[in-house]
């Protein structure tokens, strides 16, 4: 060994021997997890009860982007979920469609018929979260925003910056960047009653969903006081709102209205003064937004006028991918998704253990129309204006088309309880879809009927009629749809046209198609809604229908308030829309609930609005 | 040269604006911003109609559109540009990008740097022992992942990745099986990529399958995995080894002025690794930054200390040990943190997450932060690694074959040069040079094309903001995400010519 070689082993023996000396004493003490306790994983399973408090985390698709639901930019489901556990509402939808009333918040009262006069009252216990109590002029500013009735800005009269967005409006100018055809129907100014605690709409002609308007509370009105005036005590604040409406006061209104309108889009949790864009008057106040992460709601401890959260926290993670929110549900990151189905993400939901899940529906319904106004087969100018020839014709089409083949072929192996949707205007499992679907003849389109339609064909002295049939051709399932149609409908001597394109969407109405397929989507159970599809010229009336009866109808339905009477004329318009062959419904879109049974307890959904949050305050943590 | 870099320049704008128009008609020609509205029963559908009409110009020919979009976006020339308003959040797709570019960045950068170092290493391995055994499994399977889609990648790695190891978690114990049988794997490789006579091959196997079983029994019978740590012996012990390892690569175990100006260094952070656990308390990343510096500093005066003809090299591979010694510190302390980690109400024993970037709610330390932003990205860049990687090795392995059989090869060879000189100072410098201009190209490429994985596990960058704009028919959205991805991989090309000019003197850029 040379001398080198000696070195080289006592510095190393020197090093082992310091090191061995220096591991006896330690570092400093860390504890690296502050705020809750830590607890290692739980083993066993077989006693779990639900317990008060706990976190239930939520996977959603989409992020939540303004705190203003009724703006034109925060009109999305994703905003709505998230607001709906932060406001007190007078009423909402269950998992049956049933519309609930919350009268421990408050009451919606029919004061008057004529003219109808509605008188809506808030518990006055109830406070937004930074301890200003709610007050009628949240509703009279929600009533100026909506109704549209202050907004005297055109186009030039909105001032864009550099990079597109609204910065202001020319001087003394209202833009409030929304419109509600029905809130509009209340022309004159709501008044406040002297405490301030209720508020009376006068309609401007009778409206049959009067109920559906202002359910949910709406923004709150010191805030934006706060911040387009300046006023810095929010009582005072309030009343500076309330008057700038009252007397129409176009200065503050501007303000008023460009706050209302853009100020509350928000993609993170505001820091510093700007947390009073997410007070809160429901039963969770927000804590927490991480930009497309997650947002988290704790209990609002002083939530007392309403159904009060049984768990401490509620956190939604966003994540767009249905396969990684399956894979998210398994790995225990969030403990309830609802998904659209596809057949791969069923198979997965099912193969987790420990897993529960739930089949049921979207708000989204899958229908075919005709088109009546293009020189077609369905129209009657084709047969030198013979009405009767176009209805038979119209009526031997829908008999070939092969709904319940679609439903089996197509949702049941998703969705195996799944059944044909048998009404135009009701959510199958709302109040009064059993009665209207059975008494409105769908009965009779069951089962598809060649010979039916052959021997309309025939009575018509027509032979095959030629259809050009639009759909969303990329659509695999639309696509698929219209290969079973195309096979029915042939047997019976159609003639059919694949007219499916990418744009079918700007082709609707534009008549250069004979018949549609694609989706409505219902957004509320409200009875006159569905009016702007089926009355001469309404606005999603794209084939050019036009029945006198039906106009009839629902011009009375607009005015008609006695929900008996509303039900009754919706049977009676569904009977004259398919006896005339307007078109029909197929089904509606299926989706699935999955929760993690060792953690979570009380899920379900219901197809609008709330979606799996309806019922949030049921939600327990399992422990 | 000036003249080239403008030349270049000149015809990227003209590139770019060729690529933007044609990707501005194919988006305004095939998405529908109106198609669901059109197809929503909302009550104020025309007036959202209307206003999205507006906002996006729809009533102009695409062509004109385009023009208005490119001036508003020239604009920026003079200060005052945009890229226009998103319809999919109502806000200015600058502030998008704002957001998404950061992300994208911190989901890619750590993907391309371990891409690259995997991808050069197997290379010259490969390179090395051409037609070898190890040579084609390589390649086999550096091509089955290259071929592999990267959303059946994601999922996979998920399912075993993040859900069956968090079970296994619950308790680590590695059955008998798999320890052999990753014992053998391990010790199979070892030999083949060994060479030399078969009784070397063997031995070496051998000790590879022994030291690969030892590692995995201990770790499995100490619960290594729930409470894992070097600590002050382990990080010594590792820290000599890589000394030993880095100067038989640099200058060769002969030099032994540099060995022991490596050595040096390991026992200063050895006898430093106590007062740095009391600094880490305080630690923030300026301040992990600061002690890196400082460790690399170490070695340099260490190799300046130890003196003899050449300083440089010995300070420079004392350096490199330093620095790599501090990485096994860092590692240490994140070690100690992990039983916290994994024991915290919010993560509940299941560690390692598949959605987004961060587990929410989580408090504590910033040791717990980092263990939290590892766990979150360790499955995403594992994903983006599979799938790049094999590039890497390819072009790699081609220019080492090239350059080793070169001339002056022969000549270093000739004039008695060891193997090991041979091949890192002649062979391996001049072997990167085609590889320098692969990498600026090919972090272009990843930056764009992280859409598939971004999404899946729920990353909110680049590719995200195309795909939801995309989806949206937000056409100015998809403009965004495109001028900066094509004006990024323009760039990189340029880089590129100028890299490689700069390497390689038989390139002139002024030609």
């Amino acid at each position: 060994m040379t001398l080198r070689h000696k070195n080289l082993v006592a510095i190393g023996g020197g090093i082992a021997a310091l090191a061995l000396v220096l591991s006896g004493c330690g570092g400093p003490t860390t504890n690296d997890a502050t705020g809750d306790p830590s607890t290692g994983p739980s083993g066993s399973t077989d006693t779990l009860t639900p317990i008060m408090g706990g976190t239930v985390t939520v996977g959603w698709n989409e992020p939540l982007k303004s705190m203003n639901y009724m703006s034109a930019n925060g009109h999305a489901t994703a905003n709505y979920v998230i607001l709906y556990m932060m406001r007190s509402n007078w009423a909402y939808y269950d998992a049956d469609l049933n519309f609930v009333r919350n009268t421990e918040f408050g009451e919606m009262i029919v004061e008057s018929e004529d003219p109808l006069t509605i008188r809506q009252t808030i518990n006055p216990a109830a406070k937004w979260s930074d301890g200003t109590p709610l007050d009628g002029a949240d509703l009279l500013l929600e009533w100026a925003a909506r109704s549209g009735v202050f907004n005297d800005a055109d186009t030039g009269d909105i001032e864009k910056d550099d990079d597109g967005v609204v910065v202001g409006v020319a001087e003394g100018k209202v833009y409030f960047d929304a419109g509600d055809p029905a809130v509009a129907l209340i022309k004159d100014t709501p008044t406040i009653s002297a405490d301030g605690k209720a508020v009376t709409f006068v309609y401007s002609k009778p409206f049959p969903d009067w109920q559906f308007n202002f359910v949910d509370y709406p923004l709150p009105a010191h805030v934006i006081g706060k911040r387009a005036l300046g006023i810095s005590d929010p009582i005072e604040a309030q009343a500076a709102v309330a008057k700038a409406i009252q007397e129409n006061d176009k200065d503050a209104l501007a303000k008023i209205a460009y706050e209302w309108s853009f100020g509350f889009d928000l993609k993170s949790m505001p820091t510093g003064e700007d947390v009073e864009l997410v007070v809160s008057c429901g039963p969770m106040v927000m804590s927490d937004y991480v930009e497309g992460q997650y947002v988290t709601l704790k209990k609002n401890p002083e939530y007392t006028w309403g159904e009060e959260a049984k768990v401490d926290e509620i956190i939604v993670r966003y994540n767009e991918d249905a396969m990684g929110q399956v894979q998210a549900l398994e790995n225990g990151e969030v403990d309830i998704i609802l998904q659209q189905v596809t057949a791969d993400v069923l198979a997965a939901v099912q193969a987790i253990e420990g897993m529960e899940s739930r089949s049921g529906y979207e708000g989204t319904y899958e229908h075919v129309d005709l088109t009546y106004d293009n020189g077609g087969p369905f129209d009657p100018a084709t047969y030198g204006g013979d009405a009767e020839k176009a209805k038979k014709v119209r009526q031997a089409f829908l008999k070939t088309i092969p709904r319940q083949k679609i439903v089996d072929t197509i949702i049941k192996p998703t969705q195996p309880d799944a059944e044909p949707r048998n009404s135009y205007n009701l959510v199958p499992g709302s109040p009064t879809y059993a009665a209207t679907s059975a008494a409105n003849g769908y009965a009779a389109y069951a089962d598809v009927d060649i010979e039916g339609a052959k021997a309309l064909l025939a009575e018509a002295g027509v032979t095959s009629p030629q259809v050009r049939f639009l759909y969303g051709k990329s659509n695999s399932r639309r696509a698929q749809e219209y290969q079973l149609i195309y096979e029915s409908a042939t047997q019976a001597g159609f003639e059919m046209i694949d007219a499916g394109s990418d744009e079918w969407g700007l082709k609707l109405g534009g008549g250069t198609y004979d018949a549609s397929l694609f989706g409505w989507q219902s957004t509320s159970t409200a009875v006159f809604e569905p009016a702007a599809n089926f009355v001469t010229g309404g606005q999603n009336n794209y084939g050019g229908f036009s029945n006198a009866r039906v106009d009839e109808l629902y011009g009375e339905l607009e005015t008609e308030t006695d929900p008996a009477r509303q039900e009754a004329i919706n049977l009676e318009v569904e009977q004259i829309l398919l006896d005339d062959g307007f078109g029909i419904t197929i089904f509606q879109f299926p989706s699935v609930l999955a929760w993690n049974a060792q953690r979570v307890t009380n899920v379900s959904m219901t197809p609008i609005a709330g979606t799996m949050f309806w019922n949030f305050w049921q939600w327990q943590v399992l422990g | 040269m000036l003249a080239f870099i403008a030349r270049r320049i000149a015809i990227g704008v003209v590139v770019l604006l060729g690529a933007t128009f044609i990707v501005f008609m194919m988006v305004a020609i095939a998405a529908n911003p109106l198609a669901e509205l059109r197809a929503s029963n909302d009550p104020n559908k025309e007036f959202l109609i209307a206003r999205t009409t507006d906002l996006l110009d729809l009533d102009m020919p695409p062509v004109l559109r385009y023009f208005k979009w490119l001036g508003n976006l020239a604009a920026y020339l003079w200060g005052h540009g945009t890229f226009g308003t998103s319809i999919v959040d109502n806000q200015a797709v600058s502030a998008q990008l704002v957001v998404a570019v950061p992300t994208t960045l911190k989901l890619v950068f750590g993907s391309v740097i371990l891409a690259i170092l995997l991808g050069v290493t197997v290379g010259i391995v490969t390179a090395l022992r051409q037609y070898s055994s190890f040579d084609y499994m390589t390649t086999f399977f550096t091509f089955l992942f290259y071929s592999l889609p990267a959303f059946w990648v994601a999922v996979l790695l998920k399912q075993f990745g993040a859900i069956r190891f968090n079970d296994f978690l619950a308790d680590p114990k590695i059955p008998p099986w798999v320890v052999a049988l990753v014992s053998v794997i391990v010790g199979g490789v070892a030999a083949m990529i060994a060479g030399g006579r078969a009784r070397t091959r063997v031995g070496i196997g051998g000790v590879a399958t022994a030291a690969t079983a030892a590692v995995m029994i201990y770790v499995s019978a100490t619960g290594f995995l729930l409470r894992p740590g070097l600590g002050i012996v382990g990080v010594t012990l590792t820290g000599v080894g890589v000394a030993f390892a880095l100067t038989a690569l640099n200058t060769g175990l002969g030099n032994r002025r540099a060995l022991l100006a490596s050595l040096s260094t390991v026992a200063a952070g050895a006898a430093l690794y106590i007062p740095i656990q009391y600094a880490f308390l305080y630690a923030s990343w300026p301040v992990l930054l600061g002690l890196w510096a400082t460790s690399a500093g170490v070695g340099i005066v260490a190799g300046m200390a130890w003196g003899g003809d050449d300083k440089r090299v010995s300070g420079r591979t004392a350096a490199l040990t330093g620095v790599v010694m501090s990485v096994f510190v860092f590692a240490d302390r994140l070690m100690q943190a992990w039983p916290a980690y994994v024991g915290h109400s919010r993560v509940r024993g299941r560690p390692i997450g598949t959605i987004g970037a961060v587990t929410p709610e989580l408090e504590g330390t910033f040791w717990l932060g980092v263990t939290d932003t590892l766990t979150h990205l360790i499955l995403p860049t594992t994903a983006l690694v599979l799938i790049t990687f094999a590039s890497y090795t390819r072009y790699t392995r081609a220019s080492m074959l090239e350059v080793m059989n070169a001339d002056y090869i022969r000549t270093a060879r000739a004039k008695g040069l060891n193997e090991r000189t041979v091949v890192v100072r002649h062979a391996f410098r001049n072997a990167l040079i085609p590889l320098a201009t692969v990498i600026p190209i090919d972090i272009a490429l990843v930056f764009g094309g992280a859409i598939i994985t971004e999404r899946i596990f729920a990353w909110r960058g680049m590719g995200t903001m195309f795909i939801v704009a995309l989806r949206e028919g937000d056409i100015y959205g998809v403009m965004g995400y495109f001028v900066i991805t094509a004006a990024l991989a323009i760039a990189a090309n340029i880089v590129a010519d100028l890299i490689y000019a700069g390497l390689d003197p038989r390139i002139r850029v002024n030609a």
